[in-house]
């Protein structure tokens, strides 16, 4: 993984002179650009570095960028995405919009608008590499629990008490604290209620 | 016997004989026959009153001799007449003479003269002497000079009778059993020339009623049996032309006219004449085939015939198309000049009179063309050649006059065609000018956002501590290349857009726009299960405008409503009404998807469309056609579903609508 500290805008326009145009004003703004003039050369050729956003053209030689934008998502490739376009409708921004895009611009467009939205894209992206450091984080510490600790830390998070747990794993109550204990402390929990929370992260269904 | 009775039987003779003299006296002068004595040895001729009168004279105006009475004998009678004379009394007696004479007063008479018996046995008229040879002549003389002419001119007229019949191949007959007696003998007379026509021999008499129906062509025999009956029972007339079959097998034609004739008001007999008519009849016979055919062709080809004097507007022939084609009734009798040509549009007589007074004037032949408002109200075209004949009077023409309506009908059929087909490529062309600005719209606005861009950038490269020259100097290399960029699309879109004809005002009436719209629309609404509905003002002015761009204004308009009900079908309705400002207001409604929330007002814009398919280009065009023309456009949402779209045209003036 590249440093986070360097955001890339990728850009995807058929047009040269403005492909040319956005990746001069992004690097005008000390930002890294890289620029493509389709989709595909961006699928083949990149490497996607964190934080980083797309800038894409509405009207692509071969493929749209709205079927674009759903190729992505379908590829598990999450990326926010600002749509320029020479003749967006409203109907055509609203399904961009509902499908994840950050903004859409008519072309052309204010130079500090584009800017705002590449921030603005990159700010989530980068909240969203947190998000997904965190629980890579908690996923490791979790599998490092025994198998007893995960059964008796999915139970804990359902709110049994010690008690119940004991029958049901068929196991004295003192032993129960001890796995308790043990996945506290591994997962690093302060309390109960920040165990909680990490089992919502890493998706644990809770027993009924 | 005494003297004294003598005497007195003497007066009583004389008495009588006088009487029986007066009386002579006056029956010749009424019988217009007078007497003579000649007197063979003196000469002297002894005439009574009346012969005096027939010769022009008086009375005893003065004794008479041979040479007198000569002299008065017509000199070419004269010869011949004592040549007779002289030989009868040689060898006996000429018993009568015709001859003329002179009247003194230089009047010509005829007369006869007769000498009763032959004095040889009739002392009484001529004495004779001992030798027997007469001494003495005596004879009448008549005036028969009236008689004489009428036998002349009976002679002639017989004459010319015959001679008459002979030449027309017409004899008469007559008949007085044919309506007293039913009979098998029609006790009838032929004249020769009757015989002549039938072919039989005079020699064997009038045919019988059986030998004469023979003679009738078998066709012909039973009407001409019913004919003969109905004259017998009704006493009535004919005039019947048959055919006969004559005894060589020839067939002729011969007309039979008969009459009954009435004395004191009893019937006597028919007289009749019967005619050879064969040539007449087969002549006719071509001729009505012959007009038949004419008639035929006339009527087919819409055409009919006509001679008349434009000048003095006398008909003289007009054929019974020639009569149809302005809608009267050809069995109505003949029609007169001025109903025809009253017949002739106002608007087209003016120029037609103006050809025909010159072709008149000139003596020259025309060929015209106009219209006709035709009995039954329908306006047709007509074709009218004349045909003038320098050797006859000025104005007299024959000629044709054609139904053109057909030709010219088709011909503005096809005009419009043209022009429906020349305004659909303007339509096409204009909506590919559409589609090409947007087209061009999107690559002007591809580089133009790229010049701003770039600009932006080179500013932060400027704006930079220190300035990024370098950054700078390449952003607005490329903004001078984005700029050209546009530049060259706007002249390759100036190759395109070379400005169309400028915009032709004329007189338009919207119904026919209205129609024609509908018409060409016709199969998107079928497809679309949509009804078109038009509610238009009767009285609805026409407008002066751009035919072609109002087309488009309404073709624009029910494209859209037509779009807008294109998933669910619908009613589109054209509505119009004037507003008392006399602006001409149309509505074009749908009960389609209805307007957009926000921004009616902005649908007018170009480019702006809601439409996947749209150029944004209808509604601006249609606004900025319906401005050009000084009307405005505006859309209102329906209470129930769709919207309505409405623009206003000022109507043309009154005045001179």
């Amino acid at each position: 993984m590249k440093s986070a500290t360097v955001p890339t805008v990728f850009i995807i326009d058929d047009d040269r002179g403005m492909r040319q145009a956005i990746y001069d004003l992004v690097e005008s703004v000390g930002l890294r650009a890289e620029s493509f003039a389709t989709g595909e050369e961006f699928l083949g050729t990149t490497q996607i570095g964190r934080p980083s956003c797309l800038v894409l053209d509405v009207r692509l030689p071969q493929m749209s960028g709205l079927d674009f934008q759903r190729r992505l998502a379908e590829t598990g490739m999450q990326i926010p995405i600002i749509f320029i376009t020479a003749h967006g409708d409203i109907p055509m921004s609203v399904r961009a919009l509902k499908s994840g895009a950050v903004e859409f611009l008519t072309k052309p467009f204010r130079d500090q608008d584009l800017l705002d939205a590449i921030q603005q894209a990159l700010q989530r992206d980068r909240t969203a590499q947190e998000q997904q450091a965190e629980i890579h984080d908690l996923q490791e510490r979790y599998d490092a629990l025994t198998a007893r600790e995960q059964e008796v830390m999915t139970l804990v998070v359902s709110g049994l008490l010690n008690k119940q747990i004991s029958s049901e794993i068929g196991a004295s109550e003192a032993t129960v604290k001890v796995h308790r204990g043990h996945v506290m402390h591994k997962m690093r929990a302060g309390s109960i209620v920040d165990l909680v929370r990490m089992a919502d992260k890493l998706k644990l269904s809770p027993r009924k | 016997m005494a003297d004294e009775d003598v005497q007195k039987t003497l007066a009583e003779l004389s008495r009588d004989l006088q009487e029986s003299k007066a009386r002579l006296e006056e029956a010749q002068r009424v019988a217009h026959v007078g007497h003579w004595e000649w007197d063979l040895e003196s000469d002297v001729v002894v005439w009574s009153d009346e012969t005096y009168r027939i010769f022009g004279l008086r009375p005893q105006e003065r004794p008479m001799d041979l040479a007198a009475v000569r002299a008065m004998v017509h000199p070419e009678d004269r010869e011949s007449l004592y040549r007779g004379v002289d030989e009868n009394l040689v060898d006996g007696v000429r018993p009568e003479a015709e001859f003329r004479i002179v009247r003194p007063n230089g009047e010509l008479r005829t007369v006869h003269s007769v000498t009763p018996q032959r004095w040889t046995s009739t002392p009484g008229a001529a004495k004779t002497d001992a030798s027997g040879r007469p001494y003495k002549l005596f004879g009448t003389v008549q005036d028969i000079t009236d008689r004489k002419r009428a036998e002349e001119a009976l002679k002639q007229s017989q004459f010319y009778l015959s001679e008459g019949q002979r030449l027309a191949h017409m004899g008469s007959w007559a008949s007085n059993d044919l309506g007293i007696r039913w009979s098998d003998d029609l006790g009838i007379y032929w004249s020769d020339e009757v015989y002549k026509i039938y072919g039989l021999d005079p020699q064997n008499g009038a045919p019988n009623l059986k030998r004469y129906l023979a003679t009738i062509h078998p066709d012909d025999r039973a009407s001409m049996a019913e004919t003969i009956r109905v004259m017998h029972e009704q006493r009535c007339g004919c005039d019947v032309t048959k055919r006969i079959v004559r005894p060589d097998g020839e067939v002729r034609y011969v007309r039979c006219v008969g009459v009954p004739v009435f004395e004191g008001g009893v019937f006597k007999a028919f007289h009749g004449t019967t005619m050879d008519v064969t040539e007449h009849e087969l002549l006719t016979q071509e001729l009505r085939r012959e007009r038949a055919y004419l008639t035929e062709a006339q009527s087919l080809t819409h055409t009919g015939s006509w001679a008349c004097n434009l000048f003095t507007r006398e008909i003289f022939h007009s054929s019974d198309e020639n009569a149809r084609l302005y809608g009267f009734d050809p069995s109505q009798g003949t029609v007169p000049f001025d109903r025809f040509y009253n017949g002739i549009l106002a608007e087209d007589e003016v120029a037609l009179r103006a050809k025909l007074e010159n072709a008149i004037r000139e003596g020259e032949d025309y060929d015209i063309e106009f219209r006709i408002r035709r009995t039954d109200g329908a306006i047709r075209f007509l074709r009218g050649i004349g045909h003038h004949n320098p050797s006859q009077e000025m104005g007299e023409y024959v000629g044709i006059t054609m139904d053109i309506t057909e030709r010219k009908r088709a011909e503005e059929e096809r005009e419009k065609l043209r022009q429906l087909e020349a305004d659909l490529a303007h339509i096409n062309r204009v909506n590919m000018m559409g589609e090409l600005a947007a087209a061009l719209a999107h690559e002007i606005r591809q580089p133009i956002a790229a010049s701003i861009t770039s600009a932006n950038a080179c500013l932060r490269w400027l704006a930079r501590d220190p300035p990024d020259l370098e950054r700078a100097r390449a952003a607005a290399a490329r903004i001078e290349q984005d700029g050209n960029r546009a530049a060259d699309v706007i002249n390759r879109m100036r190759s395109f857009y070379k400005k169309g004809a400028p915009p032709e005002r004329g007189i338009v009436d919207l119904k026919d726009i209205i129609r024609e719209m509908t018409a060409l629309l016709r199969r998107e609404t079928v497809r679309h299960s949509i009804k078109i509905h038009s509610e238009l003002d009767v009285d609805m002015p026409t407008v002066l405008a751009d035919r072609v761009q109002l087309q488009q204004v309404f073709m624009n308009l029910m494209l859209n409503a037509i779009d807008a009900m294109r998933d669910t079908g619908g009613e589109l309705t054209i509505r119009s009404r004037l507003t008392p400002e006399r602006q001409l207001v149309v509505s074009i409604g749908d009960t389609g998807v209805g307007l957009p929330a926000e921004n009616t007002e902005r649908i007018f814009d170009a480019f702006h469309t809601t439409k996947p398919q749209g150029t944004g280009m209808g509604l601006a065009i249609t606004r900025s056609i319906v401005e050009a023309h000084g009307g405005r456009v505006w859309a209102t949402a329906n209470q129930e579903a769709g919207a309505t779209f409405h623009f206003t045209l000022p109507a043309k003036p009154e005045a001179d609508a």
